[in-house]
């Protein structure tokens, strides 16, 4: 008996050290995985432009590998079971690798910090000193996760950062210390929801995954129903979603046959009830689905399959990479394709964040005369202004506002044969939203990219 | 109260709910009988066998069938691994820490499938059976071949093991190993081939509910994983005994939890539906006596 | 029989025997304290903010392993549902601190309160039940908690009983102890509060209540023989851990600032109760251990890239360890390995000394 516990236990031991041998060494990507999950569905495709496509046009000097002192930028994205945002400051960083790579900034490569979170306050205010103090990044670049806003704003506030973030929380839009390239999903599900009024439904029922935000994201859908003079039903799921079947009739139920169901959820949990709600027959039973733009992937049209298409109208904050051929699209795609290596989720909207997060860093960086920090980068940062990122419907602007909405236009795209084509183009959410109207009230309305 | 028409479609996808269920909660249940063990990563095994037969169907571009069997074996293989190695050694010790024991193996599957099936870059997955196309409608909404397979699955391992158990050799020798092992092995029984069967047997069981749960429910780690404590309830409410008990209180806690989605005020609170009943279950069950689960209960 | 039982441990009690403590103990004691010491003077010095709000959870952890380690090693009593209380004692916290201006310690307290009366009005009924259902019939009641938290939500400076306002565009942060605004000053007040609640906790194992609790893990027959009270005393084991895990909530509120019901999962309770059995449940030590298994270890993981799932890999195998080859965890398997390592280290020098002539080769 002896004999077998000191083997159980060496066993155990051996394995522990093992895996904490193999834990170490895969330090630096945090969440690599090996092979089976990675490729994604539709990422070969429509990439014939962008193998011809010189990387090297990303940065001031071509071929000229940057050798100074670095620059330092961080983000903080969240990575836990079912959620991860590692894609979007991964892709920052095979940018910034493309620009270090060809000139850098003045000479300078940029190093950027990337730190992930599993959604735990304490961890995410650690990250944030974690990033100043040790690692002294004078800028933050690529931030994307579902409480960071709320939890570092007045830190970002006090030390002077004007934080460049892919936005979820309410806080990610609505203090000035922060602006997003995508437009989150209050602003995005308003579009969803503003499609759907412009087809003329009878009701609209907004249905969400229960997670932080709730309230302030039906916010502007609720808005926008009022104004039409359309009812209205806000419901809230539990998420991971067990039970995708009720979820399914409830909505049906309450849309009635001329009414839409707009779904404001990550791709896997919608993914669930919209399956669920075509094995039950009740995918034609109301007028349209729509989807805030966490929809917008090439998976999500993969396993929809056939029978969904031109049927759900997902919100899209990002030009479609299917059916956009201009140099920066291309440029994009060629930066992923060569240095890319650790961004999991391919060609889509995630990589498609991180790519122009990026491009604004790099654009704001390079107007700098003088010494790289927090001060100056800041400043450059907040100086960008009608930028044309050619990722977005809109030029893109910082400045010195109290709130920022940068990106408010939208396409509207629907699933086609396996891939997300476009149904609509660039249409601007409607100022109905409150504070939509407060953010074109002192910034304006941006003008449209040139095509 | 909204009109009885509205619950109508929800008695069915209660009964569905009811269907997923029963299949975790029979099984768990038959399990404990077998081997005396509340195998608590059942819910996990499924999730691996089911993201292994996704991997060979979507990326490898084997047919259908061959990741089924991939599935059920790589689970048969796990279950009885852990069988082997760590049965022995925790046979004699309370049923409370050997369902704690299972605890670490589902920790140790669940990190191991997030690792290589990753969320990131917003990729969703899901697993569909051919019995997916075709069905039949009741109250309006259709009913997949593959929500009646799950449901029958219940029923027949409810018949069926009890039976097996009851009746055959190796079944009643299961049951007097999931008792006392060592009396047991004093009476001649082959102990360590009875062992490896019941271990091989809840795998491969934990393998086709993963298969079908995938289906039914979500193909994602986490959801299946834990999948499994809802089940529980109606487990607990047989007081991990009758199977007969377990398959009827797992339909009645689908059939509740969809009929309170339709009313307003409650229906937010409808995912306690398994945690209430199995606490007042529990608690009425436990009124006039003092419940414990001794090995001589098994 | 159970009349001499009940005297032999009436005898046995501090106050009878007169008894110099022995030189073990006296070790035992000053390094403690030599301990305590550094954590709370040196150690935040040391330290970058990072790693000063990671050993802040630690402190807040360590306090809800203790309880846990006093339910699961003192009295037997398997609980999966402590992340639920820490919820609620955090939730009662946050209302009180939204609510009113009472200094922090009197909140604290009164969080602390509340949640023990949830715990017992929990615990009353459930202790009817024994092991394996006693510890599924808390994950049961965990699960439904975390249903309604996550209707409920926390309390986010709203008004109403539940505090809650859904459409805030800029949630206010929970407040923090005047004295103790700044994270290396929040640091050592959890640590003092940390180091109540240990103390609390030993001068209840070194008093009857510890002995009736290990007679009741050693055989409940027994102990119901020998005149024990055994309800009573469960329900006061249930009822300390309970305003134990209340406090740590309450200081957790603080560190945090921002409470949302996606941080406190059912899962969380397991992963708990894995740690805690890694770290020991028969020592205190054991607690701290536990505590910086589940907060330090991400913490450092993160900072060097490593997937969090590798930890929970970890946890897995750790409980395996833990229940099939060192029942007394970490806490005690490391320093009995280290022993063992000394004696060998000790063997090995000495029959270097003697040199290669000496032993036979």
């Amino acid at each position: 008996m002896r004999r077998h516990d000191s083997a159980r236990r060496t066993i155990l031991l051996a394995a522990t050290l093992a895996l904490a041998a193999a834990g170490c060494s895969s330090s630096g990507s945090s969440s690599t995985a090996s092979g089976t999950g990675s490729t994604p569905a539709g990422g070969s495709s429509s990439s014939a432009g962008a193998a011809t496509v010189d990387t090297s046009s990303c940065g001031s000097k071509p071929g000229v590998q940057a050798t100074g002192t670095p620059i330092p930028l961080g983000a903080i994205a969240t990575n836990q079971p079912g959620t991860s945002f590692t894609d979007i400051p991964n892709m920052a960083k095979a940018y910034f690798d493309c620009v270090n790579a060809n000139g850098g900034i003045n000479g300078h490569p940029i190093k950027l910090y990337i730190a992930t979170e599993q959604t735990n306050p304490a961890q995410i205010a650690a990250d944030a000193k974690q990033l100043v103090q040790t690692d002294k990044v004078v800028g933050i670049v690529g931030s994307t996760s579902i409480i960071e806003c709320s939890i570092n704003s007045s830190y970002w506030q006090k030390l002077g950062f004007y934080v460049i973030d892919s936005g979820i929380a309410p806080e990610c839009y609505s203090t000035p210390n922060s602006a997003a390239v995508n437009m989150g999903p209050r602003y995005s599900s308003d579009g969803a929801v503003q499609y759907a009024l412009a087809q003329h439904v009878s009701k609209v029922v907004f249905d969400q995954a229960n997670v932080p935000g709730t309230g302030y994201i039906a916010a502007g859908p609720n808005a926008l129903a009022k104004a039409a003079s359309t009812p209205i039903v806000d419901l809230t799921e539990n998420v991971p979603i067990t039970d995708a079947n009720s979820v399914a009739i409830k909505e049906v139920n309450d849309a009635g046959p001329g009414g839409a169901v707009i779904l404001n959820f990550t791709p896997p949990q919608a993914l669930v009830i919209l399956q669920a709600a075509q094995k039950l027959g009740l995918e034609n039973r109301v007028k349209l689905w729509g989807c805030s733009t966490p929809c917008n992937t090439d998976f999500l049209a993969t396993s929809l399959g056939s029978k969904w298409n031109g049927k759900l109208f997902v919100n899209a904050e990002l030009a479609p990479p299917d059916d956009t051929n201009t140099p920066s699209m291309n440029l994009y795609k060629a930066i992923l394709k060569q240095y890319g290596s650790s961004v999991q989720g391919g060609i889509g909207s995630f990589s498609q964040m991180g790519f122009t997060e990026a491009e604004i860093a790099v654009h704001a960086l390079q107007s700098i005369t003088g010494p790289y920090t927090v001060q100056s980068v800041n400043a450059a940062f907040k100086a960008v202004k009608d930028f044309d990122t050619g990722q977005l419907c809109q030029l893109w602007t910082y400045g010195a506002y109290p709130l920022h909405i940068p990106n408010n236009s939208d396409w509207t795209v629907t699933p086609k044969d396996g891939k997300m084509t476009t149904a609509q183009g660039c249409t601007l959410i409607s100022k109905v939203d409150p504070q939509i109207a407060q953010y074109r009230n002192v910034a304006g309305t941006a003008a449209n990219a040139p095509a | 109260m909204p009109p009885w028409a509205n619950f109508e479609p929800f008695i069915v996808s209660g009964l569905a709910l009811g269907g997923v269920y029963a299949l975790s909660g029979v099984g768990l249940v038959v399990l404990y009988r077998a081997t005396g063990v509340l195998y608590l990563a059942f819910g996990a095994i499924g999730a691996l066998g089911a993201l292994i037969a996704w991997s060979l169907t979507t990326r490898a571009g084997a047919p259908g069938w061959a990741g089924w069997l991939a599935c059920v074996a790589v689970a048969g293989a796990v279950t009885l691994g852990y069988g082997l190695l760590f049965g022995p050694a925790l046979a004699k010790r309370d049923p409370l820490i050997k369902a704690v024991a299972t605890i670490g193996l589902t920790l140790i599957l669940y990190g191991v499938m997030d690792l290589l099936w990753t969320t990131s870059g917003g990729q969703a997955r899901s697993l569909t059976l051919p019995t997916d196309n075709g069905g039949f409608t009741v109250a309006q909404i259709q009913v997949t071949w593959t929500q009646v397979i799950a449901l029958a699955a219940g029923v027949v391992l409810t018949v069926g093991t009890g039976a097996f158990l009851r009746f055959t050799k190796l079944g009643t020798a299961m049951r007097a190993m999931a008792n006392d092992r060592d009396i047991t092995a004093t009476l001649g029984v082959p102990v360590r081939r009875v062992e490896a069967a019941a271990w091989l047997g809840c795998g491969i069981l934990g393998g086709v509910a993963g298969l079908l749960l995938a289906d039914l429910v979500a193909l994602d780690a986490t959801t299946l994983t834990f999948l499994v404590i809802s089940s529980l309830a109606a487990v607990l409410i047989a007081r991990l005994r009758s199977i007969t008990v377990t398959f009827v209180a797992a339909i009645v806690i689908g059939l509740l939890h969809d009929l309170l989605t339709p009313i307003a005020s409650l229906t937010s609170y409808r995912d306690m539906t398994p945690f209430v009943i199995a606490a007042i279950g529990l608690l009425v069950l436990s009124r006039h006596q003092v419940m414990t689960q001794s090995r001589e209960e098994a | 029989m159970s009349g001499t039982v009940r005297a032999t441990l009436e005898r046995a009690s501090p106050a009878r025997i007169a008894r110099r403590p022995t030189r073990p103990q006296l070790i035992r004691a000053s390094v403690t304290t030599v301990l305590l010491l550094f954590a709370f003077f040196a150690l935040p010095e040391l330290l970058s903010l990072y790693y000063i709000d990671t050993m802040t959870q630690v402190a807040v952890y360590s306090m809800v392993t203790l309880a846990l380690g006093l339910l699961v090693g003192r009295v037997g009593l398997f609980s999966l549902g402590q992340a639920a209380v820490l919820a609620i004692g955090a939730w009662a916290a946050a209302r009180l601190l939204f609510a009113t201006t009472q200094p922090y310690p009197l909140v604290l307290l009164e969080a602390g309160l509340i949640t023990m009366v949830a715990g017992l009005l929990i615990g009353l009924p459930a202790l009817r039940l024994r092991g394996l259902y006693l510890a599924l019939i808390t994950l049961m009641l965990a699960g439904g908690i975390t249903v309604v938290l996550a209707t409920v939500n926390f309390p986010n400076g709203g008004h109403g009983f539940l505090g809650y306002n859904g459409s805030l565009l800029h949630i206010p942060p929970i407040r923090r102890p005047s004295i103790a605004a700044s994270d290396p000053a929040y640091y050592r007040f959890s640590v003092i509060i940390a180091i109540v609640m240990f103390a609390l906790v030993l001068a209840h194992i070194k008093t009857k209540p510890g002995r009736a609790w290990a007679a009741i893990r050693q055989s409940e027959a027994a102990a119901l023989a020998a005149g024990i009270n055994i309800w009573f005393y469960k329900l006061w084991a249930f009822a300390l851990a309970s305003f134990i895990t209340g406090v740590a909530g309450g200081v957790l509120a603080g560190a945090i600032h921002y409470l949302y019901s996606i941080n406190f999962p059912t899962q969380d309770s397991i992963t708990l109760l894995a740690v805690t059995l890694m770290g020991g449940v028969f020592s205190l030590w054991g607690a701290v251990v536990a505590g910086i298994l589940y907060q330090f270890l991400p913490a450092l993981l993160n900072n060097w890239g490593v997937s969090a799932d590798w930890l929970i890999i970890l946890f897995g195998l750790g409980v395996l360890q833990v229940l099939t080859t060192a029942p007394a965890g970490l806490a005690d398997q490391v320093p009995r390995d280290l022993r063992r390592l000394g004696h060998l280290l000790g063997t090995l020098i000495r029959r270097f000394r003697r040199g290669p002539g000496g032993d036979g080769a």
